[in-house]
C-alpha cells in the first residue's frame, strides 16, 4: 500500500570519538539520559509525527542495533503494513558492499522505499537528542512546493565552522551550501534531516552513484548536485534542543542538560512531556530503592538503581548500586554499574557494567578535557 | 529440567477472590489488580512465578469488574504469553454475584479438559514471593498423594497442583446450585484427600486486609527482603509504561524509600513508596505512606501513614494522618483540599 512519507534512518556512525563506548555498538545504540539508546530519540519522534515505517541502515557494529530495534514494539513500530525494518549493507552477485556513503546507503535500499511507494522520503541521522514533529516539516515541504527540504537551526556564530552552513534568501530557499566554511556567511547549520520528493531523490542518487568520483555523501555531494542542477531546496527552520553527542565531553554535556532548570525551550528535552513520550525498551527492574543513610539531590535516577550513598547533580541509568559512603558529584553512571564503597566519582561517565572497587577516585585528569570516561580497570 | 517436561503444567489464577477488608482500594478493581511495591499489580508475582516455572498456558478467572486487569496484561506479552498454542485464557464472569463462579466453571469445563497438561496449578492472585512451582511438582512426583498444596510459615496457602485429570473428575461433579469461587470449589473438591504439604522457607506476603497490604509493603523496605522478593535471576514481570528515570530536584530529601520512574519529587519523603509518574511539592513531608501511581501533591502539604490511590490530586498545604495500624486511603481521583482538613 502507497505511503505518504517514510523515513530512513541512518544509524551506520562509527561514533569513534565516543572510545570505549562504541568499542561494541554503533554510536546510535550509545545509552543516553538515564535510560535511552540515541536512536530511541528519531525513532519516537517518527511514531510521534505519524511516521510508521522506518528503515534504519545500520553498518558498524550493527549486533547490539539490530538486537535493540527487534521488531520495533518499544515504538509501537510492530507493523504489518510497515514498521521498522534494520537494513544491514548486503552481499550481492557482484560481491559484498559496504555503505561507501550516506547516499549510497539509501540508493542500496531503493527496493525498501519502492515497496511502500512513498511521495516523500524523510531522511535522518541516529546521532542527535532532539524532538522534532517531521508532520510540520512536511508540511512545510509541500506548502513550499519544495524538491528537497533541510532542517536548519541557529548556532553560535563562533561555533558555525564546524557544521554544514545553509545561505539562504529571504523566503528560505538555500541559494548555497558550504561544508564547515571557514568564514560563515550564516548561522543556519543543517540538522542532517532531509525530505526528499521520492522522484527527485531517486534521480539525483543515480546520479551521484554513477559518478566514481563522488564520495556519496548527502552533505558533500548530494545537495551541491541539486543546487548545481537548480532544484528548490528549502530550509526548514527548527528551533529548540538539538544536540550533537559524539564526543564524550558533549555527551556529558547533553546528560547534564537534563539537570537544568528550564530557561527555555533550547534549555534541555523534556522527558515529562506526556503528548511527546521518548520510548525506549523497557527491561524488568523493580522500582529504585534510596537507602536511609542515602543523600540524592538534583538527579535522575531510573528503576533498579539501589543507592546508599550520595547523589549530586548525576544521572544513574537502571540497575545501577551505589554503596554506603560514597560521593557521586556531577557525572553519568551508566547500566548496571556496581560502585563499591567510599567511591569518589567526579566529572566522569561510568561505562555499562563497570565495577569500581570501594575507595577509588574518579576524576578528570590534565588530559581529560574536564570529563573522564571510565570503563573499568 | 527439559522443555517438554516443563510443558506439563496448566496454570490457573482465581482473580475472583474479593477480599472485602481490603476496600476501598478494591472496590473499582479485582484484588488482582491492585498496585503493589510501586510499579507492579499483584497478579504479577503469581503469573510470573507460572512463566518463570516454564508455564505458556494460563486462564485467568475473574469477576465482571475486571477492566483493569484486561488493560494491564493485555495480550500477555510481557509474559511471553502472546501464544499460538496455549498462551492466555481470560473467563469473566458476567454477574455481579461475586460468589458465582461455578457457573463460568460449568461454561468452561473445556478448558481443564482438552488442555494438553497432565497437570494444573491454582492459585490465588494476592500472594506476593517466589514459588518454585518445579520443585513443587518434583516434590508432587515423588509422594503419593494426589494432591499438594503450598505451606508457609506453618499456614495452608490456597496454591494447589494436582493432576488435571483429577480436575476434570472434579468438574464432572460441579453442582451448579452451590454457589462458591473457583478456589472455594477446588478447596472443597480436595478437604478429604490426603495432601503433600510443599513447605517455602522464602519470604511471602498474602495481601488479604488493608492492613497487611499495608504491612507487607513497608516490610518490603528494608533491603533484606527486597532482595528476597525481587531476585535478579527471577525478575517480577509487569507492563512497562515507558517513563523517563525519577528526578530528584534541589532541595529534595528521600530516605528508606522505594521510587518507581517518572517521578519529579521536591519534597521530602522517608520510609514510603512512590509509584509511577508521581509528583511531589517544594517543603511537602511524606512519610510511611503508599502513594500508588499519577497522584500529584502540591507544596507545604504534610502526610503520614496514608495510602493514596492512583491519580489523586492533594493540594498545596493539606495536611493528612492515619494511623500507623489502620493507614488513612485517599480514593482514586480524589481531590483534598486544604480547606477540608
Amino acid at each position: 500500500m502507497a505511503k505518504k512519507s517514510i523515513a530512513m534512518l541512518l544509524a551506520g556512525g562509527q561514533g569513534s570519538r565516543l572510545k570505549d563506548l562504541t568499542r561494541n555498538l554503533a554510536k546510535p545504540a550509545v545509552a543516553f539520559g538515564g535510560k535511552y539508546r540515541i536512536i530511541d530519540f528519531p525513532l519516537s519522534n517518527c511514531t510521534n509525527s505519524g511516521i510508521d515505517t522506518v528503515g534504519v541502515l545500520t553498518q558498524y557494529q550493527p549486533l547490539v542495533l539490530n538486537a535493540y530495534i527487534g521488531n520495533g514494539s518499544p515504538w509501537d513500530l510492530d507493523r504489518t503494513n510497515g514498521g521498522v525494518a534494520v537494513l544491514p549493507p548486503y552481499s550481492e552477485a557482484s560481491g559484498f558492499k559496504w555503505y561507501k556513503g550516506t547516499a549510497s546507503a539509501i540508493y542500496e535500499n531503493m527496493n525498501y522505499i519502492e515497496r511502500y511507494d512513498p511521495e516523500y522520503v524523510v531522511i535522518l541521522s541516529g546521532d542527535h537528542i532532539y524532538k522534532m514533529n517531521y508532520a510540520k516539516m512536511l508540511d512545510f515541504h509541500v506548502k513550499k512546493g519544495a524538491d528537497v527540504s533541510i532542517a536548519v537551526i541557529e548556532v553560535p556564530w563562533d561555533e558555525a565552522s564546524r557544521f554544514g552552513i545553509m545561505n539562504t534568501d529571504d523566503d528560505f530557499n538555500i541559494v548555497e551550501f558550504d561544508e564547515k566554511p571557514e568564514e560563515p556567511k550564516s548561522n543556519l547549520a543543517s540538522m542532517g534531516i532531509y525530505i526528499f520528493k521520492t522522484d527527485v531523490l531517486t534521480e539525483f542518487l543515480e546520479m551521484d552513484c554513477r559518478n566514481a568520483e563522488s564520495s556519496n555523501d548527502f552533505g558533500k555531494d548530494v545537495i551541491p548536485l541539486l543546487l548545481d542542477e537548480k532544484k528548490k531546496l528549502v530550509a526548514y527552520p527548527f528551533s529548540g534542543y538539538w544536540k550533537d553527542v559524539g564526543t564524550i565531553q558533549s555527551l556529558w554535556e547533553a546528560n547534564m542538560d537534563l539537570l537544568k532548570p528550564k530557561e527555555d525551550a533550547t534549555t534541555n528535552i523534556d522527558l515529562y512531556e506526556e503528548n511527546w513520550r521518548i520510548y525506549s525498551k523497557n527491561p524488568s527492574y523493580p522500582a529504585q530503592y534510596i537507602d536511609a543513610e542515602a543523600k540524592v539531590e538534583n538527579a535522575l535516577v531510573n528503576e533498579g538503581c539501589v543507592v546508599k550513598g550520595t547523589i549530586k547533580g548525576s544521572i544513574l541509568f537502571q540497575g545501577v548500586s551505589v554503596g554506603s559512603g560514597s560521593v557521586i558529584t556531577d557525572s553519568v553512571i551508566m547500566n548496571n554499574a556496581v560502585i563499591g564503597k567510599n567511591v569518589k566519582i567526579n566529572r566522569a561517565i561510568v561505562g555499562p557494567g563497570t565495577s569500581v572497587l570501594d575507595g577509588r577516585v574518579i576524576q578528570p585528569g590534565e588530559h581529560d578535557d574536564g570529563v573522564v570516561l571510565y570503563t573499568g580497570e | 529440567m527439559d522443555r517438554l517436561e516443563n510443558k506439563q503444567i496448566l496454570g490457573v489464577i482465581d482473580a475472583t477472590v474479593d477480599i472485602d477488608t481490603l476496600a476501598p482500594l478494591t472496590l473499582n478493581r479485582p484484588v488482582a489488580s491492585l498496585p503493589f511495591s510501586g510499579r507492579y499489580r499483584l497478579i504479577d508475582f503469581m503469573l510470573s512465578n507460572m512463566v518463570h516455572a516454564g508455564i505458556d498456558s494460563v486462564g485467568i478467572f475473574s469477576h465482571h469488574l475486571y477492566n483493569s486487569l484486561k488493560g494491564h496484561i493485555g495480550s500477555g506479552k510481557v509474559w511471553d504469553l502472546d501464544r499460538k498454542n496455549g498462551g492466555l485464557f481470560f473467563y469473566v464472569q458476567d454477574k455481579h454475584d461475586k460468589e458465582n463462579t461455578q457457573l463460568i466453571l460449568q461454561h468452561n469445563q473445556e478448558f481443564f479438559i482438552r488442555a494438553p497438561y497432565q497437570y494444573v496449578i491454582i492459585a490465588p492472585s494476592h500472594i506476593i514471593g517466589r514459588i518454585p512451582i518445579l520443585d513443587m511438582l518434583k516434590m508432587h512426583r515423588e509422594k503419593e498423594a494426589p494432591v499438594t498444596q503450598v505451606v508457609y510459615a506453618g499456614k495452608g496457602l490456597p496454591i494447589y497442583l494436582l493432576k488435571r485429570q483429577l480436575m476434570v473428575q472434579f468438574l464432572d461433579n460441579l453442582d451448579p446450585s452451590i454457589p462458591q469461587t473457583l478456589m472455594g470449589f477446588v478447596e472443597a473438591s480436595t478437604q478429604h484427600l490426603d495432601k503433600n504439604l510443599y513447605q517455602v522457607n522464602e519470604l511471602l506476603f498474602t495481601v488479604d486486609s488493608l492492613t497487611n497490604y499495608y504491612k507487607s509493603t513497608m516490610d518490603l523496605l528494608t533491603m533484606d527482603n527486597w532482595n528476597g522478593i525481587f531476585s535478579k535471576k527471577y525478575p517480577v514481570l509487569t507492563t512497562p509504561k515507558d517513563e523517563p528515570p525519577t528526578k530528584y530536584l534541589s532541595g529534595s530529601h528521600v530516605t528508606g524509600t522505594m521510587v518507581a520512574n517518572g517521578c519529579l519529587i521536591e519534597g521530602e519523603v522517608t520510609d514510603s513508596v512512590i509509584s509511577r509518574g508521581v509528583r511531589i511539592g517544594k517543603n511537602t513531608v511524606v512519610k510511611n505512606c503508599i502513594i500508588m501511581p499519577k497522584v500529584e501533591i502540591g507544596d507545604d502539604c504534610v502526610l503520614e501513614n496514608v495510602i493514596v490511590d492512583k491519580e489523586v490530586t492533594i493540594e498545596a498545604g493539606a495536611a493528612l494522618k492515619g494511623n500507623d495500624q489502620v493507614p488513612l486511603v485517599v480514593p482514586k481521583n480524589a481531590t483534598v483540599y486544604k480547606e477540608w482538613i
